[in-house]
């Protein structure tokens, strides 16, 4: 039997999929500029919202845990776009059909919600600077590498989470509930707007479970709103890692891609 | 020779027909989404969770605008259920080529959609009365005003829904309105809180009007005669304004003479 490629010599058999996907995620926030403004306000609003009812000294933590929120709020758009496609759309078992690996969607799919959450990053990361300036707090070298890191490791995994769950949701409907009540309760169970220690102890030992805690405790320390050694920076960077990783195994192992 | 028999006209509702029909189907349909409800709560207890954590005196005050915010976002579902209606399923055109008039079609998503999530709200608004100790009279002030605040939160929401296109674009829009709404201007936390320039504002925002004057009952915060009667002329207008706009807005996007 003759194979793909003899039947169709046309066929592509590789592709872009990081600028591909760069190019929906464009042309999506160009067509709706709200898609943009939402994820840069909302944790604004919050902030605005914190720095009425907490300690002014807070502020630069409270700036760092809307930086890694927004972050993590990929996982939400990402399994918005993604369930959308496959339910709505029925694209997906074109992309299946196509060259694109599972692996380059999840990438380009996270790579084109990024796009719409950058303008958020950057005005954050400005005011963090300016704030932590102010308060003795500056944005050093060492901080911005852990704040690249943490950022990082939330996208993919966050990312992961997302479109592991939208292989799995059977209706539209299904699309916001379920995005609401994942990543803002694995947001509000992380220490990102307050410190660890403000916790009551069994929800601090909840917290240790999830990767957000030692990114916010990664970054906090770096920062030096949250004192920790140096060996302490490393073991969280270490557990970050690590539990970004296993993270990582479940959603793969729960992500759905074609028939099999 | 054969001929087809006259078409019987549709007999006319009179106004507001189909409402409780329509209301007790939209009921049936939203019991069946047991994770939608179980979200409904989830932005009000994250920032309970914040004033608890961060500012405990504020518990109080606090809870009394979750309930005020719970009822303010009940239009957000409205949105989403008569967007989901008419994009996804297209079956508005269905529902509206019956005797249901336009207005019983936009009061009974409403209607439904209150009847099946006002268990929680209720559970906020027992929790507000124990924490905050409300008397009879100011709990049956937090009953009514929530009220208002559904009834045009949902009149906002249905003629917003009527704009929409794009399902996918829906939660970035309906998201934005309702945090700028309810979570920005005094609702979770005192008005005194609130920058002085900008207070005439929020006693014109209906949820943090109604938070202000359930406020100024329990003593968290003082309201001149002037402001009182800006937040309950904004309040009660708006709503009636709103409303209105939304059954005459429900009457003309209906297709077809």
């Amino acid at each position: 039997m003759a194979s793909v490629e003899e039947q169709f010599p046309d066929l592509p058999t590789s592709g872009r999929a990081i600028p591909s996907f760069g190019l929906v995620g464009w042309r999506w926030i160009s067509r709706n500029p709200a898609v943009t403004i939402t994820p840069v306000l909302i944790p604004f609003i919050f902030l605005y919202f914190l720095s009425l009812i907490s300690p002014p000294s807070l502020l630069p933590l409270e700036i760092v845990g809307a930086m890694l929120f927004t972050m993590q709020n990929i996982g939400s758009w990402v399994l918005g776009d993604s369930a959308t496609w496959r339910i709505e759309c029925s694209l997906q078992d074109m992309f299946v059909a196509s060259p694109l690996s599972r692996l380059r969607y999840l990438f380009g799919v996270a790579f084109s919600n990024l796009i719409a959450m950058i303008p958020a990053l950057v005005v954050l990361l400005l005011l963090l600077t300016w704030v932590g300036g102010m308060r003795g707090h500056p944005v050093t070298g060492l901080v911005l590498l852990t704040l690249f890191v943490s950022l990082f490791t939330l996208w993919i995994l966050f990312s992961s989470i997302g479109i592991a769950i939208s292989s799995r949701v059977r209706t539209q409907r299904e699309i916001w509930p379920v995005g609401n009540l994942t990543f803002t309760l694995l947001g509000m169970l992380s220490p990102l707007y307050y410190p660890l220690s403000a916790l009551p102890p069994i929800w601090q030992d909840a917290a240790r479970f999830l990767p957000t805690t030692y990114a916010a405790l990664l970054v906090q320390g770096a920062l030096g709103v949250t004192p920790a050694t140096p060996t302490e920076m490393v073991l969280y960077a270490g557990l970050l890692g690590l539990c970004a990783l296993v993270g990582l195994v479940v959603c793969l192992r729960l992500y759905r891609w074609g028939e099999a | 020779m054969r001929t087809d028999p006259p078409a019987t006209p549709i007999r006319q509702s009179r106004p507001f027909g189909g409402t409780t029909a329509f209301l007790w189907t939209e009921v049936l349909v939203q019991a069946h989404e047991s994770l939608a409800m179980a979200t409904s709560m989830v932005t009000q207890t994250v920032l309970l969770v914040f004033v608890y954590i961060l500012n405990p005196g504020l518990i109080g005050v606090a809870l009394i605008g979750a309930v005020l915010f719970s009822a303010f976002t009940l239009g957000q579902r409205v949105l989403n259920e008569a967007a989901y209606i008419r994009i996804d399923h297209k079956a508005n055109d269905l529902y509206l080529a019956g005797p249901m008039t336009p207005e019983g079609y936009f009061l009974g998503i409403a209607g439904g959609i209150l009847v099946v999530y006002f268990a929680p709200i209720a559970l906020l608004g027992t929790l507000a009365v124990l924490v905050a100790h409300l008397s009879l009279t100011t709990s049956l002030a937090l009953l009514g005003l929530a009220g208002l605040v559904w009834l045009f939160a949902a009149s906002i929401g249905y003629i917003f829904s009527t704009f929409f296109r794009d399902n996918r674009a829906i939660w970035a829009y309906a998201s934005l309105f309702f945090n700028v709404f309810g979570v920005l201007p005094p609702v979770f936390y005192p008005l005194g809180f609130f920058p002085v320039a900008l207070r005439p504002v929020a006693l014109l925002m209906p949820p943090s009007a109604a938070a202000a004057l359930l406020q100024s009952q329990i003593g968290a915060t003082t309201l001149s005669t002037g402001q009182t009667e800006l937040a309950l002329f904004g309040l009660i207008a708006e709503t009636v304004l709103v409303f209105l706009c939304a059954i005459y807005w429900a009457r003309r996007t209906v297709r077809g003479p």
